[in-house]
């Protein structure tokens, strides 16, 4: 059974009366690899900077092993954190860097004449050696000690971070977006490395990031954030399978979603027809959101089609064709091996389990409309795109 | 590149050099100069810089100058950087109102500063001193009075250095990564450990850039210590500004050059160390690491030595001070010395660069002066306003050995308030090379047949003084029309030409150089001028002229009455008055001295004085009986001076 390491307890946070956070209520098990996914300004970052020790909570509580740690500055708390753009320190060379946290020491409180003493523990020059060297290596940075920072590239500048952090022997790691400044491929090769780190060390990563793939691959994990509140708590496959809401649908993966209505325990109505789903436990005609992934639906010719439409574009994207069809004027995403030409008219045959139907929510009508074919979808997939900092008001700001 | 816009831009680069260095080259070539001539070499010498080593007026100045400087920037330094850190973690919003207000003193101009700051100290200390003067009458436990002196003018300049030092932080912590400080906090710093390990190291060229700025600034300034500095502290710029009454002595050159060379010194040191910092960068190892830390340790050791030392030093012994204000160049240095041996009271000595601004420092209330020597028409004018104090001469025993000659003067009739320091004539001081025939009359000063020769006094009184001496009025006139008559004589030589130019300090250089014929002058600076060039010849006209007596004063509000007197009377001792005769050139009214100085010429340098010589310095009789001192005149003739001068200068 895991342990549970951290909890927030109705955490609020507001900056200037704006609300950032509203009543999160989490935890964070041992050895747990959690993500929190999210858009920009969604609450992701204010959440990992309130257990990192920079921010208070304007309400709620955050709680360490059961203790109140509101107002632990960060230098008493055990986690440590890899931050977004490294911020390593120019002036040390690798092997200072990664020692920094070891050289400092730790805080140890201790008894001295029935008074609570607050007292530095040093550590040998050997030991710290020792330390950093061994470090080193399970970041692949074996022969980089004398290095500059400044002459490493942005990986191995990446893996220094997460060796300065993990040196300390934290009991929970903190990542804020650690990847955004790599390039694809890198980010790819950090993906893996990180999974393999964090399982040898046996520690609990906290994870931010807005890029759900990076999510579905490492996580144990994932909590889905967006305006400050949880949208969805669970394991990768939860979520893009049963999302909750159409926010969630759309933000993980690709989502058709459509309006419906419940007719009775695994009947849904949508587009005048009857479909058979998996789903159950709704009001009878209750109005749904019915969500399809563009992966599942199967062309056929139009005869054999339990709807009808039109290609009216195709993108190459490698694996598959994006091909969207239109269905008397609502438009589809659907992905496919085969290559259908724009102006040809198909049908499609929806699986009971390829339909999942989701309760009505204010995310409603939002999403899932290919009409405008999607400017968020280039988006998410650039991988030039930096997520901007969500909380600047709260630090001061940039000039 | 095209050739010919290389060349163009290598003689731009050439051109800026040369505006930039050669002045200084031309400073440092002179103060290697075997005469005081700022114009002619006469050879090479190292007595400027042996003379400047035993000038003590100078050398505490200087020294003045670099304790405020080093404590000063420090002190902002350390101030500033917490300060632009201050602002750098304050919201945006904030930020850039508060900024531009920071950066107001900067643009503000320093006479602004500097005045507002000395109303500031003088309103403080006189509410502090009133409440400490109560309070000491009924408690046993005494508060001291406070006065401006070395604390204010720190103060003052710890104030202009902050906007700098924050000005050339803050650009650096912008450049910082905002996470380092975070990054170093999570990984167990507190917030000051962060600082030291972290901030710092990033941050330390805009603090090193701040602490140089602001110790250059405080260097420099001259405004803002003017009006802070009291009675008892001079900087160097004071005292360099304070000899403009007489001129600028090369030691200024000697000590000049060492700064400059100090500063040329430290550059290099700074160039070879960032040189092998840069190639240790390039052959990197951990022991870089430790033997810069060790650097740093070495460094703050030595300036916190240099402190030290300097702090020791200025702890000076004896409660007992007087403060003087004479003018530049008037005293030789070694008396100061000397009294401060004899009596263990410390003489701080300041100068100022005229009577008027001597006046309007003293009218503004907080100078703090013990003594003052001004010249006989501003002590009638000051005597009036009640602004001196009656001399206890059971003090002064060597009153007596002053001449009848200088007693019961218009500005003083009784001998209640002042006791003669110098006294010479105004005179015509000529080129004998470049005139027919000798001078004897004033009219040589109006003649069109020296068109372009002349240099005229640039002060008004003396000038219209010149013209009514040969138009054969008194120089006391208040005769309006008189007045007129003599400036009409000048606007019309204006007119023709005669006039080189108007010039009060620039007139050793000319005439020293042949630049021009004919000067009016004083005869104690002619005889400097005459050290370098043997060509010129001094008069006195026939038609009689102006002289003059300078004479030690006490300030009616002074805090040190029983040491000034002592300083007084010590000056009028024989002997040092012989010592000041010889060190400036200016004749003394205690009569032993003056009658023995060419026994003690011909002692120092191993050669009869010149009696003709002798003369110009010490006027005889019969030349002092057809020559008229200065009266104050009232406001109103005051007023038409000031109004026929402003009108000449821009008539003609």
């Amino acid at each position: 059974m895991a342990k549970e390491l951290i909890r927030l307890v109705d955490c609020c946070m507001a900056f200037d009366g704006e609300a950032v956070l509203d009543h999160i209520n989490l935890y964070f098990n041992d050895s747990e690899f959690l993500t929190l996914l999210g858009p920009s300004g969604c609450g992701k970052t204010t959440t990992l900077r309130i257990i990192g020790g920079f921010l208070t909570p304007t309400s709620g509580e955050v709680l360490f092993d059961g203790v109140r740690m509101n107002d632990v500055p960060p230098h008493l708390r055990q986690v440590n954190t890899v931050f977004q753009r490294y911020a390593l320190f120019p002036h040390l060379n690798v092997f200072e860097n990664v020692a920094f946290g070891l050289r400092i020491g730790k805080t140890v409180m201790e008894e001295v004449k029935g008074k609570q003493v607050r007292r530095k523990e040093k550590l040998p020059e050997e030991e710290i050696r020792q330390r950093v060297l061994e470090m080193l290596e399970i970041v692949s940075l074996k022969g980089f000690e004398n290095r500059r920072v400044s002459e490493l590239s942005g990986g191995q500048q990446q893996r220094v971070a997460i060796a300065r952090a993990l040196v300390n022997r934290p009991k929970v790691l903190l990542l804020d977006e650690p990847l955004a400044a790599l390039d694809l491929r890198l980010r790819k090769d950090m993906q893996s490395e990180l999974k393999r780190i964090q399982q040898q060390m046996g520690i609990t990563f906290i994870y931010v990031t807005h890029d759900q793939e990076e999510a579905l691959a490492m996580s144990d994990t994932i909590v889905v954030m967006d305006q400050g509140k949880i949208q969805q708590i669970g394991t990768p496959e939860d979520i893009y399978n049963e999302p909750k809401n159409a926010f969630v649908a759309d933000f993980i993966g690709e989502s058709n979603i459509l309006d419906g209505v419940m007719h009775e325990d695994y009947v849904v109505e949508f587009f005048n027809r009857k479909f058979k789903c998996l789903d159950k436990g709704f009001q009878p005609m209750e109005p749904v959101d019915v969500v399809i992934r563009p992966e599942d639906v199967d062309i056929v010719p139009v005869e054999k089609g339990q709807l009808r439409g039109t290609v009216t574009a195709v993108t190459f994207k490698g694996v598959h064709y994006d091909t969207i069809v239109d269905f008397k004027g609502f438009k589809w995403l659907i992905q496919t091996t085969d290559y259908h030409e724009v102006g040809k008219e198909i049908g499609i045959v929806l699986n009971p389990d390829d339909i999942h139907i989701m309760h009505k929510s204010q995310y409603s009508g939002m999403f899932g409309d290919y009409s405008s074919y999607s400017e968020e979808y280039d988006e998410i997939n650039d991988p030039t795109y930096v997520e901007e900092d969500e909380d600047t008001e709260g630090r001061g700001d940039e000039e | 590149m095209n050739g010919k816009n290389r060349m163009g831009s290598r003689l731009a680069m050439a051109l800026v050099f040369f505006f930039l260095y050669a002045p200084i080259f031309v400073l440092m070539v002179f103060s290697f100069n075997d005469s005081s001539s700022r114009t002619m070499w006469h050879g090479f010498t190292l007595d400027w810089y042996k003379e400047l080593f035993q000038d003590g007026i100078i050398l505490q100045s200087l020294y003045t100058t670099l304790l405020v400087a080093l404590l000063s920037a420090l002190i902002a330094t350390v101030a500033g950087t917490f300060a632009a850190i201050g602002f750098y973690n304050m919201r945006r919003r904030w930020r850039t109102p508060l900024l531009t207000v920071n950066n107001i003193p900067m643009t503000n101009a320093d006479i602004v500063t500097g005045v507002s700051m000395c109303l500031f100290f003088v309103a403080a200390f006189g509410l502090w001193n009133a409440f400490a003067q109560q309070f000491n009458e009924s408690h046993t436990a005494q508060l001291p009075s406070l006065a401006m002196g070395f604390g204010t003018l720190l103060i003052a300049h710890i104030t202009f250095n902050i906007p700098y030092v924050i000005l050339s932080v803050g650009p650096k912590l912008r450049q910082m990564d905002r996470n380092l400080m975070e990054a170093a906090q999570d990984l167990g710093c507190t917030w000051m450990q962060a600082f030291w390990k972290v901030m710092l190291p990033e941050i330390k060229p805009g603090v090193v850039n701040g602490l140089l700025i602001a110790f250059t600034m405080s260097v420099d300034d001259f405004v803002i210590s003017y009006f802070t500095a009291g009675p008892s502290t001079s900087t160097l710029a004071m005292t360099i500004y304070g000899m403009t009454k007489r001129r600028i002595s090369p030691k200024i050159n000697a000590i000049s050059t060492l700064l400059f060379a100090t500063v040329l010194l430290l550059l290099v040191i700074v160039n070879l160390r960032e040189m092998r910092q840069e190639r240790a960068r390039k052959h990197p190892g951990a022991q870089r690491e430790i033997s810069s830390r060790r650097g740093n340790l070495i460094g703050a050791g030595a300036l916190a030595a240099l402190i030290l030392v300097l702090v020791l030093l200025s702890r000076q012994s004896g409660e007992r001070v007087v403060n003087v204000c004479g003018w530049g160049e008037n005293i030789d240095p070694a008396l100061i010395e000397q009294f401060q041996d004899e009596t263990g009271i410390r003489v701080n000595y300041q100068t100022a660069e005229s009577n008027e601004a001597m006046y309007s420092k003293v009218v503004m209330g907080g100078s703090g002066y013990d003594v003052i020597v001004p010249s006989d028409y501003m002590i009638s004018q000051m005597r009036q306003e009640g602004l001196l104090a009656e001399l206890n001469f059971d003090n002064i025993p060597n009153y007596a050995l002053i001449g009848d000659a200088y007693k019961n003067l218009s500005f003083d009739p009784d001998n209640q308030y002042a006791v003669p320091y110098t006294w010479g004539t105004l005179g015509i001081i000529y080129n004998t090379t470049m005139v027919e025939e000798p001078i004897t009359s004033w009219s040589a000063l109006f003649d069109p047949q020296y068109a372009g020769q002349v240099l005229m006094i640039n002060n008004p009184r003396d000038a219209i003084g010149v013209a009514l001496l040969y138009l054969g009025y008194s120089v006391n006139t208040h005769d309006e029309g008189e007045i007129q008559e003599a400036y009409e004589l000048l606007r019309q030589a204006k007119a023709d030409g005669v006039y080189q130019s108007f010039v009060m300090d620039e007139v050793y250089d000319k005439m020293e150089a042949g630049e021009a014929a004919i000067a009016v002058y004083y005869a104690g600076d002619f005889l400097s001028m005459y050290d370098n060039n043997p060509d010129l010849a001094y008069v006195v006209p026939e038609e009689g002229s102006n002289w003059f007596v300078d004479a030690m004063c006490v300030l009616k509000d002074a805090a040190h009455k029983e040491e000034a007197e002592a300083w007084i009377n010590f000056i009028c001792e024989t002997q040092s008055c012989l010592a000041n005769m010889d060190y400036i050139w200016y004749a003394s009214p205690n009569a032993e001295a003056l009658a023995q100085y060419p026994d003690y010429y011909r002692e120092a340098y191993g050669e009869e004085m010149d009696p003709a010589l002798y003369e110009v310095m010490a006027a005889p009789e019969e030349v002092l009986a057809n020559c008229e001192a200065y009266d104050a005149l009232p406001a109103e003739v005051n007023a038409v001076y000031k109004n026929l001068w402003t009108e000449l200068g821009i008539k003609g």
